[in-house]
């Protein structure tokens, strides 16, 4: 099977990370990965926060339940949607799938760089939203958090449980 | 770099195809990666449609309002679609979009991976596209197509190559 492949096939989420640091040539390419993401008609329109300050790493934990492993975290990406760079109306929405196809893009190149990492979900929940960008501090309104991604080291103690994967939800010609 | 991290970086929309069969193998293969994408809480609320159908396809290439010509010489064409009765309830239920476009992008990875030529096209939200879509495939109303991604074996031929005019290189002194 071909190495991407299985990158795709047993990227899994981790949720607990080692103390080592990752270096600044591996998140920029980390972001070079979320760069290169298609995009409706080419708009790009996301933006990269990346958080290595750990006071603002466990605020953020603290004001996020379902993020609270941000703090053990070296770093986190923030993918958020810039709004002056989307569509004029019916078509503003897209920016969601552009910042989820490029926050996948972080993901599987994190999994391939031998990093942990996972999606937490911010946007649409207005309190996440929030809370995230008062952890940041100087998040403009139009700019809008998607997902927030602590990534580190994974630690070997993290076992996680086989995924199953449905293949009833595949349907050839028809519903 | 690694040839996953590479794979990454080097995925471009492909929109001219050969007209030739990708295999059922490979579309497994890429369906597969689909199903390993996150999604919130697990729920995994996707559907994958695969049209093989050239009636359809064709049909699909010439709707209004969609960019989506490229489908005429596609082999097939994946449907990626949110099931609203598997999804998280009540606000959180919106997050199949997010879910579902992880998938579209390890869908778009695996056939650059295998060599297969896709470009996403976008439905959701557009309501009219949703709506053609819907109608054209017989979706029930809590399958929300999200796009459509046409897939083929890549054509070297490329349409935006434009005629060169030579005729401006000039060797020593200008000649008229
Ligand atoms: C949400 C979304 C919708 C898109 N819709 C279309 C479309 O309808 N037709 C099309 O030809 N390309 C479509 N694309 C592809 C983009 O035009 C393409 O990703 C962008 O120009 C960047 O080029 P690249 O994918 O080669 O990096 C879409 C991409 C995304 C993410
Ligand atoms: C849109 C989205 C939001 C998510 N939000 C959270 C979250 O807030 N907290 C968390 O621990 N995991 C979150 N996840 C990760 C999922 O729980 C995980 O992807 C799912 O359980 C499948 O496991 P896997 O990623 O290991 O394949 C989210 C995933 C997606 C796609």
């Amino acid at each position: 099977m071909n190495e991407t492949l299985n990158t795709i096939f047993n990227r899994r989420s981790f949720r607990k990370y080692s103390d080592r640091k990752i270096d600044k040539k591996t998140i920029d390419l980390l972001i070079k990965a979320g760069l290169s993401a298609p995009s409706n008609v080419n708009k790009m329109t996301w933006e990269f926060i990346i958080i290595d300050d750990k006071k603002i790493l466990e605020k953020i934990a603290t004001v996020t339940l379902y993020g609270k492993m941000t703090k053990d975290a070296p770093i986190a990406i923030v993918v958020c949607g810039n709004l002056d760079r989307a569509l004029p109306g019916e078509g503003a929405d897209f920016w969601v799938q552009d910042c989820s196809a490029a926050t996948e893009n972080i993901l599987l190149a994190a999994h391939s760089l031998g990093l942990g990492a996972v999606w937490t979900g911010v946007y649409p929940t207005v309190d996440r939203i929030r809370n995230v960008s008062k952890a940041i501090g100087n998040v403009p309104l139009n700019i809008i958090p998607l997902a927030l991604i602590p990534i580190g080291y994974p630690i070997d103690e993290e076992i996680l449980s086989e995924k199953q994967l449905p293949t009833d939800r595949v349907h050839y010609n028809g519903f | 770099m690694n040839e996953a991290y590479n794979n990454i970086i080097t995925r471009r929309s492909i929109r001219n195809f050969t007209g030739e069969i990708v295999s059922k193998e490979i579309i497994d293969l890429i369906l597969e990666a689909g199903l390993a994408a996150p999604s919130a809480v697990n729920k995994q609320p996707w559907e994958i449609l695969v049209v093989e159908d050239r009636e359809i396809l064709d049909t699909i290439a010439n709707l209004e309002g969609f960019y989506t010509k490229m489908t005429k010489k596609a082999s097939a064409a994946i449907v990626v679609c949110g099931n609203t009765e598997k999804t998280l309830p009540g606000l959180a239920q919106i997050y199949w979009v997010q879910d579902t476009s992880a998938m579209t992008e390890n869908i778009l990875l695996a056939s650059h991976a295998l060599g297969i030529g896709a470009v996403w096209t976008g439905v959701y939200p557009s309501v009219d596209r949703v709506k053609k879509v819907s109608e054209l495939l017989d979706l029930p109303s809590h399958i929300i197509p999200l796009n459509i991604i046409p897939i083929g074996v890549i054509s070297n031929e490329n349409t935006f190559a434009k005629e060169i005019d030579k005729s401006c290189i000039h060797y020593g002194k200008w000649t008229k």
